[in-house]
């Protein structure tokens, strides 16, 4: 039974004075849309706290299309912190909303983004602190309909449980065509069996109740998934691309948040898609092709933006900015334009080249913080596996670069558990750090007192293989050898002014596990978050041994999981849903990885044969031309 | 408290600005506040004069931190300008931008060698209304109550997980309790607080009523909730008069 739509902000109010952050849960932020008069009401979530899911561009671009439709309203909300959350079991409060307080299960559509693996148990804790029945198989005829998607919908089996519909690729328009396609059943008096068959017939939805798990010599022992006879749901649904960035709304975030926020600027995403080919790299498989937004657009955009938000820092967000075939050219313009006002002008990480130096030098001004480089790998050999094309002398010549023009502080980022990593790779990281200080300190000067100002941080990530990329085969490096190895990098580290972090080990195996089930997998989620599993992200929440134990309980060994290695014939449990890249393209890159040959980006030589474009019908739009690098 | 000193830069203006912070927004952080403030400056496109620090940071400055739950009719902004824009011009265009609960309600210019805000405004005005039960739930008890904190002298308490003690014999100027009678089931008490900050800390409502409600006086009371307005803000001249924020005589 659908819980009655009401404002309930008066149970809210009496709790805010009782917990952190009550700015959390207030609304009312400029540019929210108050006026939700539906009368078809969505309701996008981001299960986890307001600050984390607030800047988060996805939800920010579905509800601006939501609301923009004809009879539609899209409202939002986060998973209140633990605090909160108890108060509100206490007092029978359910989760609402935050532009008209009224209860999540009052909703026609309720809508995740999973941004990344470990929200896992957040979407059961938000699904049942709403009062909404856990899996979807138990809803009733009212409830609302759940729906997910966003970048971890890739390999949703272990998730899928619980949503009656999973949007894969481009939300944008996707979104629309699915509120559309339920209020329309919904007004003819369909059930809900029969709203979820019609829905299946929307290009790119993905109905998991559809589909029947069969494990048989051909899988793995997770299975894989088949449409049920009948039904008329394909066999591969393939994601939503939109063909042209430059036609979608170019300024989504509206809302200026009262808190701060992880990212507190105004973003704008310049380009979508990523060709460099790195091959653990998940979202450079699934976001391609690439679709550049043309300079003037962004420009005029940021501009709109910044005066219409009062932000007085901008971010050009995508994953490449710096390969922006107009990067250059953005930057210097933004920069004149906001000469004086104080505004900042970031992008997210530097190409590791001479290029990127320049890029961080027009935006950064006279003020040099830290400059971020990701050579990923430490030797050339393990760079040419992972197909991240950049040489040490790329490096070399990228941190001089970058003394010279005034930068001390320097982070690099690399991975730890690549495949065919050893030792020596691992030395190699500690190596390439020393390099790069000892390099610093010729252009800067030699310490004085201790000190010569310049630091190198390194902050190592664990290799989680991810579906759909040549990666996906492979096993996680298990959990021991991962802390072996990280103390063998930090005792190769005895400068004091180089600073080691790396990933706990624990996380990264939980991670890998949820990256790599089937659809069994969610008896683990659910365990998990019956013994009190919740914000695995927060590292002071995360519980290793409750999330073992509840593996345990369901018959799954999560480290054993995570550490599996698949056939590379084999039917893996994610393949009835597609980004449009080949298999047998990501089997060749395997190959090629093993071979230590790389592979170009084909923005820059000509295509590499990923399958994107063909089968998806589109192709990359470059609006300039590429620098090579 | 330490307070930052005036800017100094009188061939910038010097625009004050009260406003209110009501309804939910009296939830607001005062760096919350900050934040919302200096977007809603860049939305009204005023001329505001910007910092040369390492932040380029706007410079305006702000009055005494108001507690979070608090609501107010008085705090106080000063926002430096590079150009004189006529104040109700400015006032309105500040309105247009700034989130209706935390609107501007009167702008002017004062002098730029005025001292900063935070440390001239030491005198504050509080209406606090209490929700509350139990036999001693009344008005008296809570003037014998703070009769009694006076009498101590002094308030222990933990601003989070950090042990405080503030003085009463400074910062606690005077109070006036009376019964509302039953409210939402429960009674009700109405209490005028005047209290006066200086570098020793200033006085927060809730930490004298919390510490009201542990002594004697109380003990057969239980406090349900209260609602904090500051509702005046001063600065406390020599003499001992209390100055207008915005008084003619401070105009420029």
């Amino acid at each position: 039974m659908r819980m009655r739509r009401e404002d309930r902000f008066w149970q809210i109010e009496p709790l805010l004075g009782k917990v952190t952050h009550p700015a959390r849960y207030l609304d009312h932020e400029w540019g929210a849309h108050e006026e939700q008069d539906g009368p078809f009401h969505v309701c996008m979530i981001y299960a986890d706290t307001y600050e984390v899911g607030q800047p988060n561009l996805g939800i920010a671009i579905l509800y601006n299309e939501l609301n923009k439709a004809e009879g539609i309203s899209c409202e939002r909300a986060y998973l209140p912190w633990v605090d909160m959350s108890s108060l509100m079991r206490e007092r029978g409060v359910p989760l609402l909303s935050l532009e008209t307080s009224s209860p999540v299960a009052s909703f026609d559509i309720v809508g995740f983004t999973l941004a990344h693996e470990l929200v896992a148990s957040n979407v059961v804790e938000t699904l049942d602190l709403a009062g909404i029945p856990i899996r979807a198989q138990d809803r009733d005829e009212d409830d609302p309909l759940v729906i997910a998607g966003g970048p971890s919908a890739w390999n949703c089996e272990p998730l899928c449980p619980m949503f009656d519909a999973v949007l894969l690729g481009d939300g944008e328009e996707e979104i629309v065509d699915v509120a559309r396609c339920v209020r329309d059943a919904r007004a003819e008096g369909l059930n809900r069996e029969q709203i979820l068959l019609r829905l299946a017939q929307v290009e790119s939805i993905y109905v998991p109740a559809l589909y029947d798990i069969v494990t048989d010599e051909t899988s793995t022992r997770w299975g894989y998934a088949v449409p049920r006879e009948g039904t008329g749901a394909p066999e591969v649904v393939y994601k939503r691309c939109i063909p042209d960035l430059a036609a979608s709304e170019p300024v989504a975030q509206r809302m200026v948040p009262y808190m701060g926020i992880v990212q507190d600027r105004f973003a704008i995403e310049v380009l979508r898609g990523c060709a460099r080919g790195c091959r653990f790299c998940q979202a450079g498989m699934t976001y391609r092709p690439v679709r550049e937004r043309p300079a003037e657009q962004v420009i005029e955009a940021v501009q709109e933006g910044l005066a219409s938000s009062g932000y007085d820092e901008c971010s050009l967000s995508s994953l490449s900015t710096t390969d922006h075939s107009q990067c250059e050219l953005i930057l210097r313009e933004l920069n004149e334009r906001t000469r004086d006002t104080g505004v900042r002008v970031s992008i997210p990480s530097q190409r590791l080249d001479s290029f990127g130096v320049d890029m961080a030098s027009a935006v950064s001004g006279s003020r040099k913080g830290g400059l971020t480089f990701a050579p990923e790998a430490g030797t050339q050999r393990l760079r040419d596996v992972i197909n991240k094309n950049v040489t040490d002398e790329d490096l070399e010549r990228a941190a001089r670069n970058a003394f010279e023009n005034g930068w001390r502080r320097m982070k690099l980022y690399f991975m730890m558990g690549l495949p065919t990593e050893t030792d020596e790779d691992v030395v190699a990281i500690a190596n390439a750090a020393k390099r790069v200080l000892q390099i610093g300190r010729e252009v800067c000067g030699r310490p004085r007192r201790g000190k010569s100002g310049v630091t190198v941080s390194i902050s190592v990530a664990v290799f989680v293989p991810k579906c759909f990329t040549p990666f996906q085969w492979v096993g996680q490096l298990e959990r021991d050898e991962v802390r072996r190895r990280q103390q063998l990098l930090l005792q190769s580290c005895d400068d004091r002014d180089i600073h080691v972090s790396y990933h706990d080990s624990d996380v990264s195996v939980i991670e890998g596990a949820l990256s790599k089930m089937g659809r069994k997998g969610f008896d683990v989620v659910l365990e998990a978050w019956r013994r009190g599993c919740r914000f695995d992200a927060w590292s002071d929440q995360f519980h290793y041994d409750v999330w073992l134990e509840a593996g345990r309980a369901v018959g799954v060994d999560l480290e054993e999981a995570a550490a599996e290695t698949f056939p590379l014939d084999a039917r893996l449990p994610w393949e009835h849903t597609s980004p449009g890249v080949n298999k047998g393209f990501l089997q060749r890159e395997w190959r090629r990885a093993m071979e230590g040959v790389t592979t170009p980006d084909c923005t820059m030589t000509s295509c590499t044969g990923c399958g994107v474009c063909p089968t998806l019908g589109v192709s990359n739009v470059i609006a300039g031309d590429r620098h090579g690098g | 408290m330490a307070g930052s000193p005036p800017i100094g830069k009188p061939d910038l203006n010097r625009l004050r600005v009260r406003f209110g912070k009501d309804g939910r927004l009296a939830y607001l952080g005062h760096l919350e506040v900050i934040n919302t403030i200096e977007r809603s400056v860049r939305r009204a496109a005023l001329p505001f004069s910007v910092g040369n620090g390492f932040a380029r940071r706007m410079r305006v400055q702000f009055s005494q931190a108001l507690p979070v739950g608090a609501a107010s009719t008085c705090e106080y902004y000063d926002l430096y300008l590079t150009e004189r824009v006529d104040a109700q011009e400015a006032l309105g265009r500040l309105a247009d931008s700034t989130p209706s609960a935390m609107a501007p309600v009167e702008a002017a210019y004062v002098g730029g060698r005025l001292p900063a805000l935070e440390a001239w405004l030491t005198r504050s005005e509080w209406k606090v209304r209490l929700l509350g039960d139990g036999s001693g739930f009344c008005a008296q008890a809570l003037d014998e109550a703070l009769e009694a904190l006076v009498a101590r002298g002094s308030i222990d308490f933990m601003r989070g997980d950090k042990p405080r003690t503030i003085g009463l014999g400074n910062t606690l100027v005077s109070w006036e309790a009376q019964d509302l009678g039953s409210q939402d089931g429960m009674a009700a008490i109405a209490l005028g607080l005047k209290t006066r900050s200086s570098n020793l800390g200033a006085l927060r409502p809730a930490v004298l009523l919390e510490a009201a409600f542990a002594t004697s006086a109380l003990e057969c009371a239980t406090l349900d909730s209260m609602r904090v307005l500051r509702c005046g803000q001063w600065h406390e001249d020599e003499e001992g008069r209390l100055v207008e924020a915005l008084d003619e005589g401070l105009l420029a």
